[in-house]
């Protein structure tokens, strides 16, 4: 019984605070909807809701768990989007292993250089 | 009939991606991705049963509703990581933003040279960047938010595959550069692998991974252009 009442609990905390960054998150689609910026909405509200903890008008507690709960399982979120892959089985078989090689090169290229920087730039500025 | 297809959809999805999900917790492979696994196994199900993308959308759009809440709820850990982006303000930055310009730079001028389409092009641009926010950077631009969220999963694998290597063959022993250099490249899944190399390397590649978002939807409408034919 008690752990039942501490599973509501949790649950109808999780679902309130979901409902703050998902007010946050429709304020920002508003806000760059309405200055006709090329940002998307998701972005605007991830760096207003920055600005409201380093401004103290909003504290990291009040959203804590029900952010937490949304990042834990961020992932699955990804997999209905990625099944619309479907759609594009002929281009996959005809430039997959093209694609596939772009990616691998692309993604060395960026380790690399972000990698090789801030090493360099780190080692200077430490010492 | 239509209620028994979308229950049969989320349900599918759900199931998946949980069992997935164990099955990475235990060998923690990157090419075991739970998001890998779990959409193979959809459009597997889907085409043995004769379902299309038709039947599966409102399933779709029903799990995707709390994306936006998950997408700016980035701003926690960001916050959290606060003193990193105070400390290392210049080598975050800087190693951002360089690593951003070379892997889409590198990206479009491979693509454009194995002669991909304008479509193809735009979609490969946001690869590097976390699913929520490429998906909206591609679709900004003119691309297919479906094709860029398939990209951005493969890059999540390869460059935590091949990450860890090629910095050690470079000699980036740093935790500071190798957990940047995991999270520009390879978001969620380059600051998972970052973390299991340890603190440091895990709050640079959280930071990295968001800031690398930040800057690229800021530049894509600029930077972009600049590569396409």
């Amino acid at each position: 019984m008690r752990k039942a009442m501490a599973l509501i609990t949790q649950f109808l905390e999780i679902a309130w605070q979901t409902l703050l960054l998902w007010l946050v998150f429709r304020l920002g689609s508003f806000l760059v909807a309405w200055l006709h910026l090329s940002l998307p909405g998701n972005v605007a509200g991830m760096l207003l809701l920055f600005a409201l903890f380093c401004t103290g008008i909003v504290k990291p507690a009040w959203i804590d768990a029900g952010g937490g709960f949304l990042l834990k399982h961020f992932a699955f979120f990804f997999i209905p989007i990625s099944v619309g892959l479907m759609a594009f089985g002929p281009l996959m078989r005809q430039s997959g292993l093209t694609l596939l090689a772009i990616l691998v090169l692309s993604a060395a290229v960026g380790v690399l250089v972000t990698g090789l920087s801030v090493q360099l730039l780190h080692g200077r500025s430490s010492r | 009939m239509n209620l028994l297809v979308f229950a049969a959809g989320v349900l599918a999805t759900v199931g998946a991606y949980l069992v997935t999900r164990r099955i990475f917790l235990r060998f923690r492979y990157p090419l075991l991705n739970p998001v890998f696994l779990s959409t193979l196994a959809i459009i597997a199900a889907l085409k043995l049963t004769g379902g299309t993308l038709a039947d599966y959308q409102p399933a779709k759009e029903t799990m995707t509703f709390l994306l936006g809440p998950a997408t700016v709820a980035l701003a926690l850990p960001l916050y959290k990581n606060r003193s990193v982006l105070r400390n290392h303000a210049l080598p975050v930055f800087a190693g951002v933003v360089a690593g951003c310009l070379a892997t889409i730079a590198a990206v479009l001028v491979a693509g454009r040279v194995a002669g991909l389409s304008r479509g193809v092009l735009i979609s490969l641009g946001p690869k590097s960047v976390t699913v929520p926010i490429a998906v909206e950077i591609s679709r900004i631009a003119g691309g297919e938010p479906t094709l860029t969220a398939a990209f951005v999963v493969a890059t999540g694998m390869i460059g935590s595959i091949l990450g860890p290597t090629l910095l050690s063959a470079l000699k980036v022993e740093n935790p500071v550069a190798r957990g940047l250099a995991l999270g520009t490249v390879s978001h969620g899944q380059g600051t998972a692998v970052a973390l299991l190399e340890g603190e440091t390397a895990g709050a640079m590649g959280g930071v990295a991974m968001v800031i690398a978002a930040v800057v690229t939807a800021l530049i894509t409408p600029f930077y972009l252009p600049l590569f396409l034919p």
